[in-house]
């Protein structure tokens, strides 16, 4: 039978979490939870300037300060023969658009040196390192070390860095764009277009924002003089991968390395990359001998975390009489910061431009573009909102401009059901949706028939009441390999896997699989996870990756594992391997009254040490599949702004999310209300603003930097919606970025719907109260005689 | 943080040596201000001289028609005092209204009032309540203690003891909260008090703290939200920052005083 066509015990229930007594008990084991004997500790010295050539570094006065014992900078690195760190920022599964330099080629990325020899190309980046007793003598070590700048024309601005005579930043180019590639037919797209009756387009800029984890990133470091190996405790989004990454950068093989990554506290995209304190720590850890540990304090975080989003998208849509879309045109700009880390958000969003219409033609330009700031990387559903925004924004124009109803003139364009597998306009394959039903199911949960009578409640207290709606598609494909491996002890089944939670749930979800695979209680299964000494391989978490590249290769590790099952049996028992039947748990051998199950098993293998089962009754699986999925829904939500101050406060929120199966609820619903949090706070509170005639970031704390808070949210209403995806075992999607996805563009569509009374558009993110305001100052204010 | 030696005095008597003896001193009440300052290494003091464990400056006293609360009392006892509630109601709105809970189980009204932040809902409520400040030396009224932003009367060395507040017929307060930090853009606090009417603005006074006497007439005159409609507040006069310009900050003043005049006895909070 079909595994999606199976009885689930455990599979689709809310179980609570496993890992949750840990964690509320102070069990978790953090990177700062970890302490060695005789530890240094490790603190930068940050370049206070945006573009500065580095005259010199003179360690000099902080070395004769107690407790310091060294300095180092990135010409020591050099010396010490230390490599750049490999990002491999190009998305790289067949099923990614290919991104390419300007001529086709191999696109640049900067160097990334732990330390840098020639420029500080951002505020914030770190140009010395010292090394000290105690984290404050490092510290004030670091605040006397000397470094000769030389300051250099800065840009910062995405669309600026692009622009002719903006300043560069790397010698070796004629310009700051690193990334020129364009996808779709242009010409047939033209002919679209020169056709169409109506032409809706607009420019928007989905700023930057970053993740704010509420554990500060930190890393210690050891070295092991006799063994030649280095550790690393480090809480990232996946230690398999920093283990390489890191033993390229200090030129030694990745089994001379050992990578340690248990608990982390949030992750949301900005710790899947290896950072220079990483490698640095492990190289000071060998220069002088002791373990050294770094922990970033809340303001190096802001600064020096990799941010997120940053786009700047010029969106067209070709429509004809009756509404239906043409063809669209997009050109989408990424601001990559100082040098390229990762790709992923223009690669992704770049194959969504389309989002959930049937748009048949599109032409699309995606380019990169450095610039003197902190790089960007995948952030929480990374390059989909910034995608979704632009279409769905330009619909809501659309509707607008022709005026049409806005749900109407989305009906007229959703892909439906019978068109899928549907392959978009630039080339990427929607596995399959139900897209028009959710919309359905939304304006029943949200109770649409309800808003026009609360928008009159509104008015009568003074308040604009504004609804927002926006249709979702995103895909998730991420690293395409993983591994698992089975191992059956009397005790329990441990599942061995390379992925890497920061509160996704795998401990419990990951088990509820297994347990229903191999017909086992939920409660006997652990999940192990984070030591690259027992983690062999595996992906890592992002990219909405993690469930369903579990899912499938633990189901393929099951059926290996219930084969070499049947083999023991059948040694045990006597017996031929045809004569062993298992069937949920429980192996019987045919014609007679013997049966076993696993534990059993492995108890009399414990016992008999068969030759043929060395290490027991275990199995390891690899997996590789590329196929992406689309996880996609609607969501509706409403605003009141007072008009006389500009406050915005949500009165209801509404999603309806096809993740794909479901295999925990209560978790899925957890993580669609932390996404739709975090999609919320761009919209309105969050910015990682940086002043153009300075360089200097604006937000560097949490008095300037808005997070969302529980009492600036209504409750949530989430449905989840399960159309079970055809590309895996389960028929999982994922559910961990559906909440963000669609939220910048639901909140701005009722700012725009609230304001659309005095005729008020184009308000960015975030929609401050004082922006509000100002909007109305500007606009014709008679129509709210009646509110005020 | 720079190294700091902490002290906790159990007298006043021994506070004040401890400060005369120390290189570079520093009381301590809530700590919520100083130290994620010296945690930053923005701020650096020899002596941290806690003054938590000294009595007299604990607690309530009703004197006549005085409310007097001690400097060392946490915003959440002034918040939850029933003595507060039935004499000054928007007063314990106020407090209830400051930071989030963590804050206001530590922080504390003096040293609210001492540091003067020029965001920080305290000082409106002083000087919206013509409160009168008393300390180790000698007695101010509120209008003469606030002198700056992050400035006050104070002289090195001298300790708060208590605030004083007449107690008025009608008292309200009306805030907008920053997104990020939730201090107040503006907040307007109002108080009457024998037909005199006090108006005390924070968040917004690019000097910190000011009355604004044109609402006031206006007040006296008639208090009601629609004798305020025609005032306003000279923007050149406030700040600007990410949370608003000064037109913005005027127009939230405006409309802060009118929502106090609608809600008397109330603390009400916008955003």
């Amino acid at each position: 039978m079909k595994i999606s066509e199976r009885a689930f015990r455990a599979v689709g229930k809310p179980l609570a979490r496993n890992e949750d007594l840990r964690l509320i008990t102070g069990k978790g084991r953090f990177t700062d939870d970890f302490n060695l004997p005789g530890q240094l500790w490790a603190a930068m010295v940050r370049s206070p300037y945006p573009h500065a050539r580095i005259r010199n570094v003179d360690g000099r006065v902080a070395l004769q300060l107690p407790k310091v014992l060294a300095v180092y900078s990135g010409a020591d690195c050099e010396a010490d023969g230390l490599k750049e760190i490999n990002h491999n920022p190009v998305p790289s599964t067949k099923y990614d658009l290919k991104l390419t330099g300007k001529d086709g080629g191999a696109v640049f990325i900067g160097k990334h040196t732990l330390l840098p020899t020639d420029r500080a190309r951002y505020v914030g980046e770190a140009v010395a390192m010292v090394v000290a007793e105690t984290r404050e003598a490092a510290l004030t070590g670091a605040e006397n070390v000397m470094v000769g700048y030389e300051e250099l024309p800065f840009v910062v601005g995405t669309v600026e860095a692009t622009q002719p005579g903006a300043p560069i930043l790397w010698d070796s180019q004629t310009d700051n764009i690193l990334v020129d590639s364009s996808f779709g037919d242009a010409a047939a797209t033209a002919t679209a277009f020169a056709k169409a009756a109506h032409i809706v387009s607009d420019v928007f800029h989905i700023g930057r924002v970053t993740g704010v984890p509420l554990e500060p990133r930190a890393a210690l470091g050891d070295y092991n003089s006799e063994t030649g190996r280095y550790t690393l405790y480090a809480g990232s989004g996946g230690a398999v991968r920093q283990k390489h990454e890191l033993a390229h950068v200090l030129g030694v093989e990745p089994k001379d390395v050992r990578v340690l990554s248990f608990d982390v506290g949030g992750n949301f995209g900005t710790r899947n990359r290896a950072y220079v304190e990483f490698g640095l720590v492990m190289w000071a850890a060998r220069k002088l001998g002791r373990p050294v540990k770094f922990r970033a304090d809340r303001s190096e975080c802001f600064l020096t975390d990799y941010q997120g989003r940053d786009l700047v998208t010029e969106v067209s849509l070709a429509i004809d009489e009756s509404g239906k879309f043409l063809a669209m045109r997009a050109s989408n700009l990424s601001n990559v910061g100082a040098r390229c880390v990762s790709l992923s958000p223009l690669s992704k969003g770049s194959g969504l431009i389309t989002g959930s219409y049937n748009i048949p033609l599109a032409t699309l330009r995606s380019r990169a573009v450095f610039s003197n700031t902190m790089p960007t990387q995948a952030y929480r559903s990374s390059g989909r909102p910034e995608v979704t925004f632009a279409i769905e924004r330009l619909i809501d124009k659309a509707a607008t401009q022709l005026n049409m109803d806005r749900f109407e003139i989305r009906r007229r364009n959703l892909v439906a059901p019978s068109q899928m597998p549907y392959r978009n306009a630039v080339g990427s394959t929607y596995d399959s949706g139900e897209y028009e039903i959710n919309m359905d199911k939304l304006l029943r949960l949200a109770d649409w028939q309800g808003a026009a009578a609360r928008r009159e409640d509104a008015k009568r207290r003074g308040k604009l009441l504004g609804i927002g709606f926006a249709n979702y598609v995103e895909s998730s494909i991420g690293t395409p390999k993983e591994r698992a491996d089975l191992i059956v002890s009397p005790e329990g089944i441990e599942v061995v896997i390379g992925t890497q939670p920061a509160g996704q749930g795998h401990e419990t979800s990951f088990a509820q699989v297994t347990a229903d695979l191999l017909g086992v209680p939920f409660e006997r299964v652990k999940i192990i996870l984070g030591d690259t000494d027992v983690v062999s391989a595996g992906g890592g978490t992002h990219s909405g990756r993690s469930m369903r590249h579990a899912s499938a290769v633990i189901a393929l590790a099951s059926d290996d594992l219930v084969s070499k099952a049947k083999l023991l049996a059948a040694q045990i028992f006597h017996v031929a391997e045809g004569d062993v039947e298992f069937d949920d748990g429980v192996f019987k051998i045919t014609g007679t009254n013997i049966t076993t199950d696993w534990f059993d098993l492995a108890k009399r293998l414990k016992e008999l040490q068969l030759e043929d089962f060395p290490g027991g009754l275990w199995v390891r699986r690899d997996n590789e599949m590329h196929t992406p999925v689309f996880p996609n829904g609607a969501c509706m939500c409403e605003i009141e702004i007072d008009p006389e101050t500009g406050g915005i406060e949500i009165t209801r929120y509404a999603t309806v999310d096809d993740v794909g199966r479901c295999i925990n609820p209560l978790i899925v619903h957890g993580q669609t209300h932390g996404g739709i949090a975090q999609g919320v706070g761009q919209a309105l509170w969050e910015t990682c603003y940086i002043d153009p005639e300075s360089g200097q970031p604006q937000n560097g704390s949490f008095m300037d930097y808005g997070m969302p808070r529980f009492n600036n949210l209504p409750f949530f209403k989430t449905e989840i919606s399960e159309v079970l995806s055809p590309t895996n075992p389960f028929g999982v999607k994922a559910g961990g970025e559906g909440g963000t996805t669609p939220a910048p563009a639901v909140i701005m569509s009722a700012v725009e719907n609230a304001l659309a009374p005095l005729g008020i558009t184009g308000v960015e993110m975030p929609a401050t109260p004082a922006k509000i305001w100002a909007a109305i100052q500007k606009a014709d204010r008679s129509a709210l005689a009646e509110y005020i | 943080m720079y190294p700091t030696k902490y002290h906790t005095p159990k007298t006043l008597s021994e506070a004040q040596k401890i400060f005369a003896a120390a290189a570079s001193p520093a009381y301590l009440s809530g700590g919520h201000t100083l130290l994620p300052a010296m945690k930053l290494r923005l701020a650096a003091h020899s002596d941290l001289i806690d003054l938590s464990a000294i009595p007299e400056m604990h607690g309530f006293t009703q004197k006549a028609d005085r409310l007097s609360i001690g400097a060392m009392t946490r915003h959440h006892d002034v918040a939850n005092s029933a003595l507060v509630a039935k004499l000054i109601p928007a007063l314990a709105g106020c407090a209830g209204s400051i930071g989030d809970r963590h804050v206001r189980h530590r922080g504390t009204i003096g040293g609210s009032v001492a540091n003067n932040d020029p965001a920080a809902d305290y000082p409106a409520a002083l000087l919206g309540l013509g409160a009168i400040i008393v300390t180790d030396k000698r007695q101010l009224v509120a209008d003469e203690f606030f002198t700056g932003l992050y400035q006050t009367a104070l002289q090195p060395g001298e300790i708060l003891l208590q605030v004083e507040f007449p107690i008025p017929q009608i008292a309200a307060y009306a805030k907008f909260r920053s997104l990020a930090s939730r201090y107040s853009v503006v907040g307007v606090f109002i108080s009457q008090n024998n037909k005199k009417v006090r108006v005390a603005v924070t968040g917004a006074g690019a000097g910190g703290v000011f009355r604004v006497q044109s609402f006031e007439a206006a007040l006296e005159k008639d208090f009601s939200p629609s004798a305020l409609v025609t005032c306003s507040v000279d923007p050149a006069y406030l700040m600007a920052d990410a949370s608003g310009s000064s037109e913005y900050r005027a127009n939230l003043i405006n409309v802060m005083a009118r929502r106090a005049v609608e809600n008397p006895g109330k603390t009400s909070c916008y955003n």
